[in-house]
């Protein structure tokens, strides 16, 4: 079990350079709280803020991760939640096929950048997004069964699904906002800290 | 008859109106079009929105809707000359939801309906080919599985036979497809009905005020085969060419070959003068059928067809997806013609495909002069020039520090984010088009190369090089970059010629501002928060002429409209010009003239 002070470095770890409510956004800890932790963070040398976002200092993230292995110990024993991580695992390379057709178009058998002038194109890979949510939300649903606080990855899945059939389709793949894209990477790297696994490239 | 189904015969078309979109959705308005044009289609009936109002109300089919199901099979079986469930010539089907409104979460298409394991053998003695026959049974158990019993049975094993693959599917589902063909039809329309009120569905209608009783329509539509011999086969026709935009057809054509293999690779596809040596009468009805579509259509058409024992079927047709260049000269084109007028014109080109078209290059004599560092798979265009750096922390600070960086990486993971936001130009070595590297590259907009093999991108440490994104190369040293002018190219003087007439907003250009504009000019540039386009209202209050920040993005100009700034300086001015034109203006309805079943 972590304590919120580290739930909110390990919040930052996968943010990477970010605000307190981003982090508090995927932490599922109130705003206030990842400030006032992340502040003395900063004062005790584990974090460096500049402007309104803060970074974790090297040693503060070998730390950290030295630490997953005693933090992580039931859901690392948890052979269901292995078992949902594979499965997680399947579903993330539908995704990212699915993102590449969402981002490049075929024109004549040439790969090009998606310019989103086609509706029907960007409607038709918005409701594939929306197929591949509902097969991903039992797998969400097991992993959070193993860890509570992963839940808050369903929510800000699905509200960034509904912005983008609801006509916003920056809430597709932007990697300047929560969308679907990026929260999805944010929960697959969380999952590969909790569990230890790799990254497949 | 109780009149639940519709027959999409086209017979007399010309001479009666067309089915009522409302009755018969939007794919099932298209495949009537299609026939009303003379065109041959896949004969098709579609069970109407009503019949999904009356299922809804009772949960149930209602009284003689399986008796009109039964009726239109034995139509399409006598239309096909091959039957339902049973050999020598098996008849398949597809099925299809298609409401009034197309919408999320409503049920994909079923294909290959109609296929058992005596009907496997059937086609596969018809086609020559058992192993396409095994393989069509395959892909309907694991289309069923998926669409029809929303069940996660995993990819099927194209070694395993059919009593394994429904086991399989049992064990995800709890419970088995139905053995007879008839059952699986009724499953897989209860299935559509169902999916009206699934969860996506009823938020969307929510959302977008659309009538929850307006209920979907069904379309069964026969299935052909491209793969019966040499005078069978599938392609792909644009009725002009989507790259260049010039104004012959292009396609690609598979004999022998069935549409799955066009997709999956299997073959290579020849150029449509292999259509025109193997099925000529074929290929003449073609080329007649891409004018026609696209003059009913009046846009270039992307057309699906299959020929089947010399006969042309088309599947599908609908306005095509087009390269920048084409999407200019299509609009220029078309309007000489006469088939579309300038507004038109106008609204099918974006600001963001004359951007790209204006972006920087590299001309053809610098890259081919141009000593190359290294080659991968081209994942995101643009040109990025800099200094190459290996480390993500090293790069974010030195670019903070003002220098052009290229990051180069074995691989990225979300760690290298911050780096990539800041980078010129990302390289990686392992890893392809849909690696992280390459899809988060493309969500910045930074040019990126991918999978330049092994040590190839990070021995390139400290030196300058050029990213050609576009390319997938990498070259040596700061090359001299090109910045195509809008005025020298002349499509697009054409189309700024006729956005200046037609633009809600004046655009000029910096140095043809003249003294008085100077005066009332407010720079959005040297202004806290100019960005944002949502600032825009407060910041402009008022102002006549602008410039600079939000005003480079479409939001931003329409931000201004509504503000009411009449005129932007700025260049290139026909992006400006277009964002302007097209702000508030909802996308065109491209409706495809005609979708029917890819088989």
């Amino acid at each position: 079990m972590m304590t919120d002070a580290q739930l909110a470095l390990h919040g930052l770890a996968i943010k990477k350079h970010g605000r307190a409510a981003e982090v508090a956004e995927i932490t599922a800890l109130d705003a206030a709280t990842v400030e006032r932790l992340l502040d003395a963070a900063v004062q005790s040398g584990r974090a460096v803020k500049t402007g309104d976002k803060y970074m974790l200092t090297p040693t503060a993230q070998i730390a950290l991760k030295a630490s997953y292995s005693r933090d992580f110990a039931a859901q690392r024993a948890d052979d269901a939640m292995s078992a949902a991580y594979d499965d997680f695992e399947r579903i993330n390379e539908q995704l990212k096929s699915l993102i590449t057709r969402w981002q490049t178009i075929e024109v004549g058998g040439r790969s090009l950048p998606n310019d989103h002038s086609d509706k029907a194109h960007d409607d038709r890979i918005i409701d594939r997004l929306g197929d591949l949510h509902e097969r991903a939300e039992p797998i969400l649903a097991r992993l959070a069964a193993g860890l509570g606080r992963l839940s808050v990855y369903h929510t800000l899945l699905t509200a960034a699904l509904e912005k983008a059939e609801d006509g916003d389709i920056a809430w597709v793949s932007d990697a300047k906002c929560a969308s679907y894209h990026t929260v999805w990477f944010e929960l697959h790297e969380d999952l590969i800290r909790i569990l230890g696994r790799t990254r497949i490239e | 008859m109780a009149g639940w189904t519709i027959r999409l015969d086209g017979g007399d078309a010309a001479n009666k109106p067309l089915p009522d979109k409302a009755l018969i959705g939007g794919k099932g308005l298209s495949i009537a079009r299609m026939a009303a044009l003379g065109l041959t289609v896949p004969p098709a009936f579609v069970i109407t929105t009503r019949a999904c109002g009356a299922y809804q109300a009772c949960g149930d089919f209602p009284d003689g809707l399986s008796a009109e199901i039964a009726e239109g099979i034995a139509w399409l079986e006598q239309t096909t000359g091959r039957r339902y469930g049973a050999g020598p010539s098996p008849l398949l089907v597809s099925v299809r939801s298609g409401a009034a409104i197309s919408m999320p979460g409503m049920m994909d298409t079923v294909l290959n309906m109609g296929i058992t394991s005596e009907t496997e053998a059937a086609l596969g003695a018809e086609c020559g080919d058992p192993a396409f026959a095994r393989d069509t049974h395959r892909r309907f158990h694991e289309l069923y599985a998926a669409i029809v019993l929303k069940a996660d049975a995993g990819d099927l094993s194209p070694d395993g036979d059919p009593a394994d693959w429904a086991a399989q599917v049992e064990r995800a589902a709890g419970i088995p497809i139905p053995g007879d063909p008839v059952d699986r039809l009724h499953a897989a329309v209860r299935a559509v009905f169902d999916s009206w009120n699934a969860r996506r569905a009823k938020r969307y209608r929510k959302h977008h005020d659309i009538p929850d009783d307006l209920g979907t329509a069904v379309t069964i539509q026969a299935m052909v085969f491209g793969n019966l011999g040499k005078t069978s086969g599938t392609g792909v026709l644009f009725s002009r060419n989507p790259i260049s935009g010039e104004r012959t057809p292009f396609g690609e054509y598979l004999a022998c070959a069935q549409g799955e293999d066009v997709v999956s690779g299997r073959f290579t596809p020849q150029p449509l003068d292999a259509m025109r040596a193997r099925a000529p009468g074929a290929y003449t009805a073609l080329l007649e059928a891409s004018d026609t579509l696209e003059t009913a259509g009046g846009d270039v058409q992307d057309i699906e067809f299959t020929v089947q024992d010399g006969t042309l079927f088309l599947l599908q047709s609908r306005a095509a997806k087009r390269a920048p260049a084409a999407a200019v000269r299509f609009a220029v084109d078309m309007v000489d013609e006469g088939l579309i007028d300038r507004q038109t014109a106008l609204s099918r080109v974006s600001a963001d495909q004359i951007r790209s078209l204006l972006a920087p290059r590299l001309s053809e004599e610098t890259a081919s002069a141009a000593i190359v560092a290294a080659r991968g798979e081209a994942a995101c265009p643009g040109i990025g020039i800099g200094t190459v750096v290996t480390d993500t922390d090293e790069a974010e600070r030195r670019a903070a520090a003002g220098e052009d960086i290229i990051l180069a990486r074995a691989t990225t993971s979300p760690e290298d984010l911050h780096g990539m936001i800041v980078a010129r130009a990302v390289v990686t070595e392992q890893g392809g088009a849909t690696s992280h590297a390459a899809v988060v590259s493309r969500a910045l907009g930074v040019p990126c190369v991918v999978g330049c093999g092994y040590g190839a991108v990070t021995a390139l440490a400290a030196e300058t090089m050029t990213v050609d994104g576009s390319a997938g190369a990498i070259y040596q040293g700061a090359l001299p970059v090109e910045d195509p002018d809008e005025a020298t190219l002349s499509d697009l003087r054409v189309l700024t010629e006729w956005a200046d007439a037609l633009s809600p907003l004046r655009v000029v250009a910096p140095e043809a501002l003249d003294e008085d504009g100077q005066g009332d000019l407010l720079d959005l540039n040297r202004i806290d928060g100019g960005e944002d386009p949502g600032r825009l209202p407060a910041l402009l209050n008022g102002a006549r002429v602008a410039t600079g920040g939000a005003l480079s993005t479409d939001a931003g100009i329409k931000a201004a409209l509504h503000a009411g700034l009449k005129v932007v300086v700025g260049r290139p001015r026909l992006p400006l010009l277009l964002a302007a034109f097209n702000a508030g203006k909802p996308p065109e309805d491209r409706e495809t003239v005609a979708v029917s079943a890819s088989a």
